[in-house]
């Protein structure tokens, strides 16, 4: 959809607007231009980016433009080498109800080896999840069982999911982009804890806690 | 109409050929008529087992080719009249075996047998496919090793996926010194692991590699703890409530037994 063609002469400094949101930042591309400017444009102004520690979600909002294939792949990858932005989503910034859409999976029975179960919200297990099983969730992941085996929380990279479980003995537990992999000393599991973010570092606590973090977040 | 139980564990060495034959042969002991099929086809080892190696004319990829038919494949047992052994073959591989044709031989041998007993290869690839199509329940057999209880639970998962649901556990090898030390995985460890209803346990023991040496189950010799494990077995699969051994007193009486047995006191 290029419409360069039109014959008023655009300010550089609208092509690409960034506004601060309460999840991240907001990319407001311009859709009136030809995108190949605005493209350059996102380009030069994350190259002024500095390296800073964390990651910020980035959700890019494209008014009436429809992005083609390309351009998605284009923008994640302007988006992947310049600075620590990851990107949200094109759909612009996220509404409360859009961050927890999908109405939690709920699986019975035991997760075993070679088992994946990746759901685009929350995750709720009624058995055990053993070595070699993995669960890959956007949302939290809750284990009402013995976890011993792997756990991808918030992997479309929310820092505030958590993963629960009755008794916590995992192999390795993810949440967003930060990874964490069980002690290579062997120890008694943790009877209900979960574990979470904590700025960069993931902490794990009573299970009691899990409300004033949840209170503390919203 | 009999009942196909596969053997099966994914890891290999753990003992599904042993188990198969010792369960099979316990089973005929007690009365039954028991086919044992191998479809461990290219590296046969239940005929091995039985000593029934001297005794292949046909095996079970010629029936499923249809150069032969089913009764003339089967083989005999030398002790028990009422036990058979359906042989795998030793120069074909797995390929060589479908699905179809295992679903029909094992159906036909269903109608005549009281108990099919599939010896299962190692891994989970076609050959496990195979040997888990027919069947209408499973053995799992694991060691109490953290490698072959992993391997074990991506078994019990694909069993799930062939709607074979619940099977059963054998925990092969057990040195109940080394368990009683915390040195080797716990029964209980490995039943919470995976979930499963304990069939039975079944102690280390040196008379198992004799007595398959000899060709000649363990099973026949009624004095050798191996032994015990496996008639108990063969007995909960009839369905005869033997109480689930009382682990600690139990392993209390295998440790004096294993003891005298080794030469202690």
């Amino acid at each position: 959809m290029s419409r360069s063609a039109r014959s008023a002469p655009v300010k550089v400094c609208d092509l690409v607007t960034v506004k601060g949101i309460r999840n991240g930042l907001l990319f407001v591309l311009a859709d009136d231009v030809d995108i190949a400017d605005v493209l350059g444009e996102l380009e030069h102004k994350l190259e002024g980016q500095t390296k800073s520690d964390g990651t910020i979600t980035a959700y890019v909002e494209c008014g009436q433009r429809k992005l083609t294939d390309e351009d998605e792949r284009m923008i994640r990858k302007l988006f992947a080498t310049h600075g620590n932005l990851i990107v949200g989503g094109f759909a612009g910034a996220p509404t409360a109800s859009s961050l927890r859409r999908k109405d939690p999976y709920v699986f019975k029975g035991t997760v075993r080896s070679g088992m994946i179960i990746e759901h685009d919200g929350d995750v709720v297990i009624i058995g055990d999840v053993n070595p070699g099983g993995q669960i890959i969730a956007a949302g939290d992941v809750y284990i009402m069982g013995h976890l011993r085996g792997s756990i991808h929380a918030g992997a479309s990279g929310n820092h505030q999911a958590v993963v629960a479980a009755n008794y916590f003995e995992p192999l390795q537990v993810r949440i967003a982009h930060v990874v964490r992999r069980a002690p290579d000393v062997r120890t008694r599991p943790a009877e209900m804890e979960f574990a979470y973010l904590d700025g960069e570092q993931m902490a794990i606590e009573q299970m009691a806690y899990l409300a004033q973090f949840r209170a503390k977040m919203s | 109409m009999g009942e196909a139980i596969v053997v099966t564990s994914g890891k290999g060495g753990v003992g599904k050929t042993t188990s198969s034959a010792n369960i099979g042969t316990a089973l005929a002991l007690l009365g039954k008529k028991v086919c044992m099929v191998d479809t461990d086809i290219g590296l046969r080892n239940l005929d091995v087992v039985m000593g029934l190696e001297n005794r292949i004319i046909f095996d079970v990829i010629d029936v499923a080719s249809g150069s032969c038919r089913l009764e003339q494949a089967l083989i005999k047992d030398k002790r028990f009249d009422q036990l058979f052994l359906l042989p795998a073959a030793q120069t074909k591989d797995k390929l060589a075996l479908s699905e179809q044709s295992m679903q029909t031989i094992v159906a036909k041998l269903k109608e005549q047998f009281d108990f099919v007993i599939i010896d299962c290869p190692a891994g989970i690839e076609h050959g496990f496919r195979v040997a888990v199509t027919g069947a209408d329940q499973a053995i799992v057999v694991t060691t109490p090793e953290q490698a072959a209880v992993r391997d074990a639970d991506r078994v019990i998962g694909l069993l799930e996926a062939h709607k074979i649901s619940s099977p059963k556990l054998i925990i092969n090898r057990i040195r109940p010194q080394m368990m009683k030390n915390g040195d080797m995985l716990d029964i209980d460890d490995i039943i919470s692991i995976l979930s499963l209803d304990l069939l039975g346990i079944v102690p280390d023991d040196e008379h198992v590699i004799r007595a398959a040496n000899q060709g000649e189950p363990t099973v026949m010799r009624p004095d050798s703890p191996a032994s015990m494990g496996y008639r108990n077995i063969a007995r909960r699969i009839l369905g005869d409530p033997v109480p689930l051994m009382n682990l600690i007193a139990d392993e209390g009486g295998l440790f004096k037994k294993m003891r005298k047995w080794i030469g202690f006191r």
